[in-house]
């Protein structure tokens, strides 16, 4: 594998480019020298070994290695006609475990990130209630709380993909999710402080950014496990991720997770807001659209190795590595197929197993250098498994722009470069 | 001959510049940032500032009015630049007031902004991109990230003082409820937020607009991003026609095409419509607006038209029976629960049906300069 080999290669990410550049040239290298001394990192002294470094407090909200610059949310500039109404998306391809660094979980917006300080927020109960209530943040801390990890993907995550494969990077295909542990008071209790009426059958959840975000939301939900959460990973919550209150709604689409949540009202209808008629329906092939399609179904995607993080060494034993995640609860199994579906096996999953939590998997592989197809398929422990592509259009046609679980593809080949395309 | 008078003219008015700017200014830079997010949606300013649905603002201060090669301005922007208008602190605030006043016909959809403060703040803010505005802003223009930095550290300084300040109300209980927490809504904080509409009417204000009136505001708030007949501009949302097409390979989805609910255009034009200036239209405006909507899909006929509360649920729109509830369990793949294949599942070698490097537009890839490509987020 050489550098030449590489160039040669379009649809190339620059950084996959710089990564599989640099290890080719490092293997040779370190090979060279260590027929004469030994490779000068070991023979030499370094000047991290012998200078001391930054003292404590130099850093005091500690930030990634220089090294890891690299790992960023990044955008598709062309997908939206401005900033402050766009998404982001996670990097995936550079993370593992289960967690979502803070910094790293995608930003979808409708109307910038709303700058608010603590003191000067307001949750407000109101509609069917026999009292509607006023909460500063000082109020909803004295309610018990619980601490839940939780998977949340935007409904639109893969949404390019419809029509066939198109970005190649699994942070652009499937970046639109992340999973962190919430700290919060669970709605019901909040609800039930102001009192439920007989009639009372759903909730709307508000944000009190420049899109006011409103969503419908049946009260079996709501009582079941949302949460108002005010931490992600211990911290409190990011600007971007609706700081300092954004409601939590496990396992469903990720719009109705408002953030920068302000109010709360109660109804025996739903609103039918913009955003659960004009957005997030999905339109099928016969012009009928879903509407209320609130789950997230059974998904999965193998991170690495994948078009930004290509493999960077030869034949021989290899980590195959992803994520697969479910609305309806924990996940069970994930096959992963080298032959492009032909033929499968049943990955490891490691770490927690959470219901309605990112899961991760690992397949251990010994490889032969030569090209390979590589998918996953993820199934939840109640028995749902993530369809085809094909199986998926011919269902709901091309138009349905959400919801899209279907199997991902990536085409490896000999020199460790990644594609993702489709396959018969 | 004109012309060339008054581009002389123009040379001693930019020449007079610095001293004006300089006697005059007495707005904050630092708060006039946070005065320029009402205007970031459209403009940009700083380094590698590019034109949006404004012109970048790099250098106003100096610029004679629609001079920019690169943007569509409009005629009226032009015409205005022709006539000798140049871009400082006076015009500036004139022209921010009251931008429909000061040239009529331009594109720039904001109002104006209200308070002496935020014109005097926004405008120093401009000035510290302007190598033209005052000498003592360029000093602010060559440094501003110690300025920031500076103003970061006074912050920590003062945090305590400014916590105090803005401290939270003290939590008390109440009696009632379960635990006693929160304090009871009053009447008006309930109505100022609970603004939203049901289809059946729930929460529809008093209050009316015609066509006619909606098509004026329209113009002058809405065209910018949607374009004048609801056509929508580059990437901004297409609000009228489509009709027919959501069985089609692009399918429009409109308000007259799509949507369900006429209390969806309502709700959602007065919750947060136009776009950066959310909240800033009158209830009866916004019975206009929807009235020319209405008009824009064809489902009302006359330019008098009067849209009101009284009337509002006559109005149905024409997609509604075409939306249903999540069949997705009833799809094949999912219906079966079967066990998966595992092993020879296909009958021939997989084959590659489509390459994303074929139809890449991954951003970052080598040729993405005039990638664009398809499907969307919202």
């Amino acid at each position: 594998m050489t550098d030449k080999t590489i160039s040669k290669v379009p649809g190339l990410s620059r950084r996959s480019l710089l990564k599989a550049g640099f290890a080719a040239g490092a293997v040779a290298g370190t090979a060279g020298a260590a027929r004469a001394a030994g490779d000068p990192l070991i023979t030499e002294i370094q000047d991290w070994n012998r200078y001391l470094g930054d003292g404590v407090q130099s850093r005091p909200y500690g930030m990634p290695s220089e090294f890891e610059a690299d790992v960023v949310r990044r955008d598709v500039e062309w997908l939206t006609a401005s900033t402050e109404s766009s998404v982001n998306f996670t990097p995936l391809h550079d993370l593992d475990g289960i967690i979502t660094p803070n910094g790293l979980c995608f930003e979808r917006h409708h109307g910038g990130i709303a700058e608010i300080n603590p003191a000067d927020h307001r949750l407000m109960i109101n509609g069917l209630v026999d009292t509607p209530l006023v909460f500063t943040m000082e109020d909803l801390k004295r309610f018990p709380r619980e601490n839940r990890v939780y998977f949340l993907e935007c409904a639109a995550n893969s949404g390019m993909e419809w029509r066939g494969s198109q970005l190649n990077g699994c942070q652009y295909t499937h970046g639109m999710v992340h999973c962190v542990m919430y700290t919060g008071v669970p709605l019901k209790l909040i609800l039930e402080e102001a009192g439920l009426k007989t009639n009372a059958k759903w909730v709307m959840p508000e944000g009190a950014d420049a899109s006011a975000m409103t969503r419908s939301i049946p009260m079996e939900k709501a009582l079941d496990d949302c949460l108002v959460a005010f931490k992600m990973n211990g911290e409190a919550l990011r600007p971007e991720q609706g700081y300092p209150l954004r409601l939590v709604v496990p396992g469903w689409e990720g719009n109705m997770w408002v953030k920068w949540l302000r109010r709360i009202e109660v109804g025996d209808e739903p609103w039918h807001q913009r955003e659960e008629t004009s957005k997030y329906t999905d339109l099928l092939e016969n012009g009928k659209a879903r509407r209320f399609t609130w789950v997230m179904d059974p998904k999965s995607v193998i991170t690495s190795p994948s078009p930004q993080a290509p493999i960077s060494h030869g034949k021989g034993p290899m980590v195959i590595s992803g994520v697969a995640w479910s609305g309806n609860g924990r996940i069970k199994r994930v096959d992963v197929s080298l032959d492009g579906g032909r033929n499968w096996k049943t990955a490891r999953l490691d770490g927690p197993s959470l219901s309605k939590a990112m899961h991760r998997f690992y397949l251990d592989i010994d490889w032969d250098g030569s090209d390979m197809l590589i998918q996953s398929r993820a199934m939840d422990e109640h028995g749902f498994f993530q369809p085809t592509k094909n199986e998926l259009r011919a269902a709901r046609g091309e138009n349905s722009i959400y919801h899209n679980n279907g199997i991902q593809t990536w085409y490896v080949k000999a020199d460790g470069m990644v594609e993702n395309v489709e396959v018969s | 001959m004109s012309k060339f008078l008054k581009a002389l003219s123009l040379g001693t008015l930019i020449a007079t510049l610095p001293l004006l700017a300089a006697t005059a200014h007495a707005g904050d830079a630092q708060k006039g940032e946070k005065v320029f997010k009402k205007c970031a949606a459209c403009h940009a300013v700083g380094e590698g500032a590019k034109n949006k649905v404004g012109p970048e603002l790099n250098d106003v201060f100096g610029r004679t009015a629609g001079s920019l090669g690169d943007y569509k301005y409009s005629k009226a922007m032009i015409e205005a630049g022709n006539g000798g208008l140049v871009w400082d602190e006076a015009t500036l605030t004139t022209y921010l007031t009251k931008p429909r006043d000061m040239v009529k016909g331009t594109k720039m959809a904001f109002a104006g902004l209200k308070k002496q403060d935020d014109l005097e703040n926004v405008i120093a803010y401009l000035a510290t991109y302007s190598s033209a505005a005052a000498p003592a802003d360029q000093q602010g223009a060559a440094e501003p990230a110690a300025e920031e930095a500076a103003a970061g550290e006074t912050e920590t300084a003062s945090a305590d003082t400014s916590a105090a300040a803005h401290a939270a109300p003290v939590s008390e209980t109440r009696d009632g409820g379960v635990l006693g927490l929160g304090r009871v809504a009053t009447d008006d904080e309930v109505a100022a937020w609970n603004i939203d509409i049901r289809p059946d009417g729930t929460g529809l204000p008093e209050g009316s607009g015609t066509v006619a009136e909606g098509e004026v505001l329209f113009t002058d708030n809405c065209a910018v991003c949607h374009g004048d007949f609801g056509e929508g501009v580059g990437r901004w949302p297409v609000l009228a026609g489509g009709q027919d097409t959501l069985t089609e390979e692009r399918p429009e989805k409109t308000i007259g095409s799509y949507w369900p609910y006429l209390s969806t255009v309502y709700d959602y034009v007065r919750r947060a419509m136009p776009y950066g200036n959310a909240r800033s239209l009158s209830d009866d405006d916004v019975y206009a607006l929807t009235a020319y909507l209405l008009y824009l899909n064809d489902l009302v006929d006359d330019e008098d038209f009067e849209l009101s509360k009284d009337n509002f649920l006559e109005i149905r729109l024409p997609n509604e029976e075409n939306f249903i509830a999540d069949t997705r369990a009833e799809e094949p793949h999912y219906a079966a629960k079967a066990e998966p294949c595992m092993s020879n599942c296909k009958d021939s070698a997989v084959e590659i049906t489509m390459r994303a490097r074929i139809l890449d537009v991954t951003p970052g890839s080598v040729d993405d300069d005039d990638a664009s490509g398809m499907g969307s987020v919202d």
